[in-house]
């Protein structure tokens, strides 16, 4: 074999073999990639300047003493069969169309809590995003989310609008 | 001077050093690091996903390869193509004007600039060294 060609072929042995232990080593955030996760966006908070993440007692304080607005991010489906009270519905993949006109009305209110269905969910960090770039100063999220609030025998309200 | 097997011995734990350290750290968070290759603003989500769970890898082994000396001129070879990559992505998102964290060393990365053009040169050149250093005998 020729000096250039066996470089070759050593460099590509090396891309080929880092293929397979990345694939072997990540292999569940594979499977989650596989299933449609990291799809809207990757979960680390530190790429979310500005937005602040709350655990659920900060959570429950907020709600009890209604000092911000709760979004659900989860598909409207989730949302009618069962939310925190009070809360609004804005799934984060449908907020491109319908955030600029709530926007306007999140920025008067102040404090944003968003929430999804928790474990590692990503929608309510996207939308948290998006509601900062749009204008809102205070945005939280309630990374516990909804499967948090339910194990904790917090109140809950089913389907339609609150108010 | 690259005939002189100390010499080439350095460069090759230098070099091997820095590049399995950058893709250790960027395996320890791999979502962070797709974040970071997202937040450049060049491949959609997907790809950024494909490119952290390989692109540490390739580090490591190839820094691994440097460092054993096993597939030396091999490793040289992705080590120097890698960087190549780097500089030129540096600089076009210098020009884009993007206000991006490198990447390069995770959480010790910085705001991607010519510091790290720099330091990437500084690497490339060894990285030349040890590709193009006359065979050992």
């Amino acid at each position: 074999m020729s000096d250039a060609r066996r470089v070759l072929t050593q460099a590509a042995a090396l891309v080929a073999l880092s293929v397979l232990v990345g694939a072997a080593v990540h292999f569940p955030l594979v499977g989650r990639f596989a299933r449609g996760e990291f799809r809207e966006t990757f979960f680390q908070a530190s790429d979310y300047p500005g937005v602040r993440l709350i655990t659920l007692e900060e959570a429950e304080d907020i709600w009890r003493t209604q000092t911000a607005v709760f979004i659900d991010a989860r598909r409207g489906g989730l949302y009618s069969e069962g939310h925190v009270p009070r809360s609004l519905s804005l799934p984060a993949d449908e907020s491109a169309r319908t955030l600029p006109s709530l926007v306007m009305a999140l920025a008067r209110v102040g404090t944003v809590v968003v929430y999804c269905e928790g474990g590692d969910c990503q929608s309510s960090l996207a939308l948290a995003k998006r509601l900062h770039e749009a204008g809102c100063r205070d945005v939280r999220v309630f990374t516990g989310g909804w499967e948090e609030w339910r194990a904790a025998g917090l109140p809950e309200e089913k389907s339609g609008a609150p108010e | 001077m690259l005939r002189n097997k100390g010499v080439r011995l350095a460069f090759r734990l230098v070099l091997g050093g820095l590049f399995v350290y950058a893709g250790a750290v960027k395996v320890l968070e791999p979502l962070a690091f797709a974040q970071n290759v997202r937040n450049y603003q060049l491949v959609g989500q997907s790809l950024s996903f494909v490119a952290a769970i390989i692109l540490p890898w390739l580090e490591i082994l190839a820094g691994l390869a440097l460092i054993l000396g096993v597939w030396t001129r091999g490793a040289a070879l992705v080590v120097t193509g890698l960087l190549v990559f780097f500089i030129v992505l540096t600089a076009v998102t210098m020009a884009r004007g993007l206000d991006v964290d490198c990447g390069c060393f995770g959480s010790l990365s910085r705001k991607s600039g010519w510091s790290v053009v720099l330091e990437d040169l500084g690497m490339l050149a060894l990285g030349l060294a040890l590709l193009i250093a006359p065979k050992k005998r």
